[in-house]
């Protein structure tokens, strides 16, 4: 199943805040997570990854700093800040909105009866 | 065989070639590549299969970079003065930037010396600054490059021996009316400085002619670095300028012997380290500008010459015509250095090439014009300083060119390769800046300081 365009877009700013919320991470294993958790269905096109996260920064809902790996290799680091926690919230309610009125619509035992 | 290696530093570039990234956006996505093909890699895939995945996956350069330029805070120019990531790399920032404004008032305070001697800007003495201009303005960047490739003693010395000995030169020679002597070394002297800022910028491995080109792209970027600085500075002097005017003060005196003074002799060093630093932001106009300007001066060749067969005007008659043929020529021979600089050694010939071969054939046509002209010249009024220097810079020009010719032909015709070409006009770089010096030491005893 592919995601259209617009929907990866919208969903982007969520995922991502919420995957730092479990943790710092870099971006090559934000897209693996983002990858291994839809299992394969939300693919994203690795480059368009830090754009997003450098708006994210410029709006203050993360922070980055480099750090250097045991295999040497420098990597950014990204961490959410409390106003993207905040920000991960209202992105969150408004997505069970969404999602709570595709469920009584369409939802299992609502088959356009 | 594949080179990841290379084959990464190309993708840098194409990436980096539509111009909205910068070096941490470019080594981030890097070292998002290089852990993307290490996983794939892991999993059995070779090396090649993996590296083509991994772009893919990354997504086309165009998108990416327009995505980049939407980012409000990220642009190029800010990048510059925002703080490095870490403590380190932020510390030597300071350190360096601190270093370059040190250098720029150095650079200013050169340029006031000959106000000791009693010579302010003014008309008269505007010959002693326009002579020595290149003693006060290229100095701080030397040490720069010193400073900043942490060359050793040897270096040092060398390039404080060139640097004095021609200050010495062109300020102790005597010059008796009508100055030809010492107006050829005022244009001969900086093309000697410019060999010297060649081995300091290259370091030890000067011979290289990789090296060498990349010092003719430094020179090239810091040219146009130093334009727009200084029309950004004249546009601050003219409106300084009017403000006071307005309020019935007098800053002429000022802006000429501090404003300009010191801007001028400090702006070259700020260029080069503008280029030093970011690489990024130029190195995409600089293949742009060569682009626009190779055909525009194969036309302004093709037109001279025609110009010159219809009017059946031999240029051997007209001095000035001889002399702005002697500098178009000398512009496109830079234009063609700076295209050279601006190309990838490894990418086969195509349509632009064939553009820069005919600049090259017109030029030497052109050559061959002036030539003609500076040995009737030379028949008909004997040799002075003026016409032996013009003779032997369209000599040497004349030859560069047939190098290049020779070499962009074999290129083209599939009999070697680019990097040939690159290879022979490296090779000849330093033969312009000996007979700059010749005209420097030896022209003004030869032809009577006159």
């Amino acid at each position: 199943m592919d995601i259209p365009k617009d929907l990866v877009a919208a969903s982007a700013t969520p995922i991502i805040l919420a995957i730092l919320r479990q943790g710092d991470s870099y971006g090559y294993a934000i897209i693996r997570q983002v990858r291994e958790v839809s299992g394969d269905r939300i693919l994203w096109t690795d480059g368009m990854l830090y754009p997003v996260l450098h708006r994210l920064e410029a709006a203050g809902f993360v922070k980055s700093t480099w750090q250097t790996a045991d295999t040497g290799r420098r990597r950014k680091y990204y961490r959410i800040t409390r106003q993207g926690e905040e920000e991960l919230g209202r992105l969150r309610e408004q997505w069970d909105v969404v999602h709570d009125a595709l469920q009584r619509l369409a939802g299992p035992g609502n088959t356009g009866a | 065989m594949f080179d990841l290696e290379s084959q990464i530093r190309k993708w840098r570039r194409h990436i980096q070639s539509a111009g909205s990234l910068d070096a941490q956006h470019l080594e981030e996505l890097e070292s998002h590549l290089r852990d993307s093909i290490d996983e794939l890699t892991g999993r059995g895939i070779s090396v090649e299969e993996a590296f083509l995945v991994s772009i893919h996956r990354m997504g086309d350069a165009e998108e990416l970079n327009h995505e980049f330029a939407k980012v409000p805070t990220e642009s190029v120019w800010k990048q510059l003065l925002v703080p490095a990531a870490d403590e380190e790399a932020r510390r030597k920032q300071r350190t360096e930037i601190a270093v370059i404004i040190a250098l720029a008032v150095l650079g200013g305070l050169l340029g006031k010396i000959p106000s000791l001697f009693g010579h302010l800007l003014t008309e008269e003495s505007a010959l002693i600054y326009a002579k020595n201009a290149a003693f006060f303005a290229l100095p701080p960047v030397a040490i720069y490059l010193i400073w900043r490739r942490a060359l050793s003693l040897r270096f040092m010395v060398v390039g404080a021996v060139v640097f004095a000995a021609l200050v010495l030169v062109v300020n102790i020679y005597p010059s008796y009316e009508p100055h030809h002597t010492e107006v050829l070394s005022l244009l001969h002297a900086p093309i000697v400085l410019l060999l010297v800022l060649l081995v300091l910028y290259c370091g030890r491995d000067w011979h290289n002619p990789a090296l060498r080109l990349d010092f003719v792209r430094f020179a090239g970027e810091v040219f146009i670095y130093a334009v727009l600085l200084f029309l950004g500075g004249m546009v601050l002097v003219g409106v300084a300028g009017g403000v006071f005017s307005l309020v019935g003060i007098d800053i002429e005196h000022l802006i000429l012997n501090w404003m300009f003074i010191f801007g001028g002799c400090g702006l070259v060093v700020v260029a080069a380290y503008l280029v030093e630093k970011k690489k990024g932001a130029i190195e995409t106009i600089a293949p742009v500008l060569a682009r626009i300007f190779t055909p525009l001066f194969a036309v302004l060749m093709l037109v001279l010459i025609l110009a010159i067969a219809v009017a059946g005007q031999a240029p051997s008659e007209d001095r000035e015509l001889l002399i702005m043929f002697d500098i178009v020529l000398a512009l496109v021979l830079g234009l063609v250095l700076f295209t050279m600089s601006a190309r990838d050694a490894e990418k086969p010939a195509d349509w632009w090439d064939w553009i820069v071969m005919a600049l090259v054939a017109l030029a030497l046509v052109a050559d061959v014009i002036a030539l003609s002209g500076i040995v009737g010249r030379l028949l008909a009024f004997g040799f002075t300083a003026n016409k032996t220097a013009a003779l032997g810079m369209n000599i040497l020009l004349a030859a560069n060119l047939v190098t290049l010719a020779v070499g962009y032909s074999r290129f083209l015709s599939g009999r070697s390769t680019y990097q040939t070409v690159v290879d022979w006009t490296m090779w000849y770089l330093p033969l312009h800046a000996g007979w700059a010096a010749f005209v420097v030491i030896a022209f003004p005893p030869l032809f009577g300081f006159v």
